[in-house]
């Protein structure tokens, strides 16, 4: 790329437009190294996601003690050789906590993802292609919109019982409107385009209309859509369960390890500190993902945003 | 112009219809009896039979949202079950903090993130737009209590250049009040000015690109006059819209940057309501909060006109 002509330092003078090099100075790089180095932010997002993913899996291996055992003796220890990240007030090894509760941040963050697209897919797709279901539709999804998900998440959990799957199912309502919205403006838009026009006249039925031709090309807005949701549960998840209102305080989550450091956050920041910096390492990578992701899908925005 | 407001507020009577019957029927879609989810796990059957009957658990369900809408209608939020004070009146007791608080976060939140978009727009791929897109995607990925502790530490503790926690009526003197507010509107707003200064910079570029701009630009007018008057006018519409949207970022992040600086708030209320299982309270909360968010779309979808003469409806 050239740098474009400042038209205030060439005043007066006529200059010969550059014209931009059509042919690339080198060969794409192929491979895993190419794509890493044309899309730095999607490889720096799956390295740190895929990190955080084998701690979770391998927690019981990485060096963890069991993270709900109580020491009363060896209570806010802060961090040494023996407690790398400290202890907690119950005496509980925070590294061994902070390692276990990778696992509640992913499995709440991906499930809400997978089952909020599917839903909002639904609803999205019926709305956009039913005529006289769209309209109820909406107005059920422009009420949902009008309550701050954070509050419509905890309005619902303030009826459960606090549990992972309560938890996730609080979130993915919260999230699904916007998905269904999304998908309905695609689906929209998509009706108009000549080629699903031509099928219709073609005689293809609705079922085969929508998977062969609407359903594809939902998929790349929807993805991205799925990496911000994911992001936006994991903080949710941790919000709920920092205000006492989410997981139950007995399971290792990063959110219940910053609710119980809170009272003691002046004294032993280090039980807020630790968690907190893997829940935003976590975000960040979901979010740089989702940033890379929307760069490769829509090369268009790409410079944009 | 009066046609389309009117309008546009009675377009809004369904939407506030169905939130009011969500919020309303929130308490019969959880699983199990209502009145045993609101008396808790140390209730006794007395107290689950008192309930009930509070609630017109006998009577149809239609006819119950009826009564509470008509009293809703009339500002009658309904019982505290905690502390049997109205929910209108608790309500009211914490309104000012949450609102001081909401209000300085919005106008700070403007006054950073907006100049800071159209930077990184007018110096589009160079080191400081960089620095800046990097900024926001960590004001997307930082939850909103790690900023407040974060910020809290260093700058209350360590340095001791602001107060730590609590909040002081504006009553007691403005500089009192701002100086206790400063750290939680920061935290407040930290994901608040990374979300507007994204869709600035965004709208600011494809602005930029448009020939009156180099019209404008030839003719001599200056760089500054060129970024605020010519072109941020004509991005302001998406700007605008993301503002009143992000408003419900605001409403969720009060709770927990209320929680982190001990503010005694709407967002304090509600925590405190969910570890009680104040019904009453939350619905009152929830539907408060709706209606404000509701309202302030309203006036971003009038103030399009003022924006864009162009904008009839």
């Amino acid at each position: 790329m050239t740098k474009p002509l400042d038209p205030t330092e060439t005043a007066g003078l006529v200059v010969a437009p550059q014209l931009p090099d059509i042919l690339p100075d080198r060969k794409p790089l192929k491979g895993v190294v190419g794509f890493c180095r044309r899309n730095p932010s999607i490889a720096i997002g799956a390295f740190l996601l895929a990190i955080m993913f084998v701690m979770a899996i391998a927690a019981p291996y990485l060096w963890t003690v069991d993270p709900t055992a109580l020491a009363p003796s060896r209570r806010t220890r802060i961090p040494s050789a023996d407690y790398w990240f400290g202890t907690d007030m119950f005496g509980r090894d925070i590294y061994s906590r902070v390692v276990y509760g990778a696992r509640i941040s992913l499995i709440v963050g991906f499930s809400v993802a997978i089952l909020a697209s599917i839903v909002g897919l639904v609803i999205g797709l019926v709305s956009g292609m039913v005529r006289w279901a769209d309209s109820l539709i909406m107005r059920v999804i422009d009420g949902m919109m009008s309550i701050p998900p954070i509050l419509l998440a905890i309005a619902l959990m303030a009826l459960t019982r606090g549990s992972v799957g309560n938890v996730i199912i609080a979130i993915t309502i919260a999230e699904i409107p916007r998905v269904a919205r999304l998908v309905r403006g695609v689906v929209l838009t998509l009706r108009e385009q000549p080629y699903v026009e031509a099928a219709i006249a073609a005689g293809t039925r609705t079922p085969m209309l929508i998977l062969r031709h609407i359903l594809p090309n939902t998929f790349a807005p929807m993805s991205v859509q799925a990496t911000y949701i994911c992001a936006s549960a994991m903080i949710v998840e941790a919000i709920l369960s920092f205000i006492g209102a989410g997981i139950p305080p007995t399971i290792p989550s990063w959110g219940n390890i910053m609710a119980d450091g809170r009272t003691l956050w002046q004294v032993k920041p280090h039980i807020v500190m630790f968690p907190a910096i893997f829940l935003s390492i976590t975000v960040l990578a979901v979010n740089l993902v989702g940033d890379g992701l929307r760069d490769v899908l829509d090369p268009r925005m790409a410079k944009k945003i | 112009m009066l046609a389309f407001i009117v309008r546009r507020v009675i377009a809004t009577i369904p939407v506030m219809a169905f939130v009011a019957l969500f919020v309303f029927s929130l308490l019969y879609i959880a699983p199990g009896d209502p009145a045993a989810v609101i008396a808790g796990d140390q209730a006794t059957p007395a107290d689950v039979e008192r309930i009930r009957q509070g609630l017109g658990l006998d009577r149809p369900f239609l006819v119950r949202f009826g009564e509470w809408l008509f009293r809703v209608l009339r500002g009658d939020l309904g019982i505290s079950i905690f502390t049997s004070l109205p929910v209108s009146q608790l309500i009211a007791q914490r309104i000012e903090p949450t609102v001081s608080l909401m209000v300085v976060t919005l106008l700070l939140a403007i006054l950073i993130a907006v100049p800071l978009g159209v930077l990184a727009a007018w110096k589009a791929n160079t080191w400081i737009d960089r620095l800046a897109m990097a900024f926001c995607v960590t004001g997307f990925s930082v939850p909103v209590f790690v900023v407040g502790y974060l910020l809290a530490y260093v700058f209350a503790l360590k340095l001791d250049w602001l107060p730590v926690q609590g909040y002081t009526p504006l009553s007691q003197g403005v500089w009192p009040w701002f100086e206790n507010l400063i750290l939680p509107a920061i935290t407040l707003g930290f994901v608040y000015i990374a979300l507007i200064a994204r869709i600035t910079r965004a709208s600011m570029l494809e602005v930029l690109q448009q020939d009156y701009i180099r019209t404008a630009r030839s003719k001599g007018v200056g760089q500054t006059s060129i970024l605020f008057l010519h072109a941020l006018k004509n991005a302001a519409i998406p700007v605008v819209t993301v503002i009143g949207i992000g408003i419900a970022l605001l409403i969720g992040g009060a709770v927990v940057t209320e929680s982190v600086f001990a503010i005694p708030g709407l967002g304090r209320l509600t925590v405190d309501a969910i570890l009680r299982r104040d019904y009453p309270v939350i619905q009152g909360v929830v539907l408060m909060f709706s209606f404000v968010y509701v309202l302030i779309n309203l006036l971003v979808d009038l103030v399009y006109t003022l924006i864009d003469p162009r904008i009839r409806y």
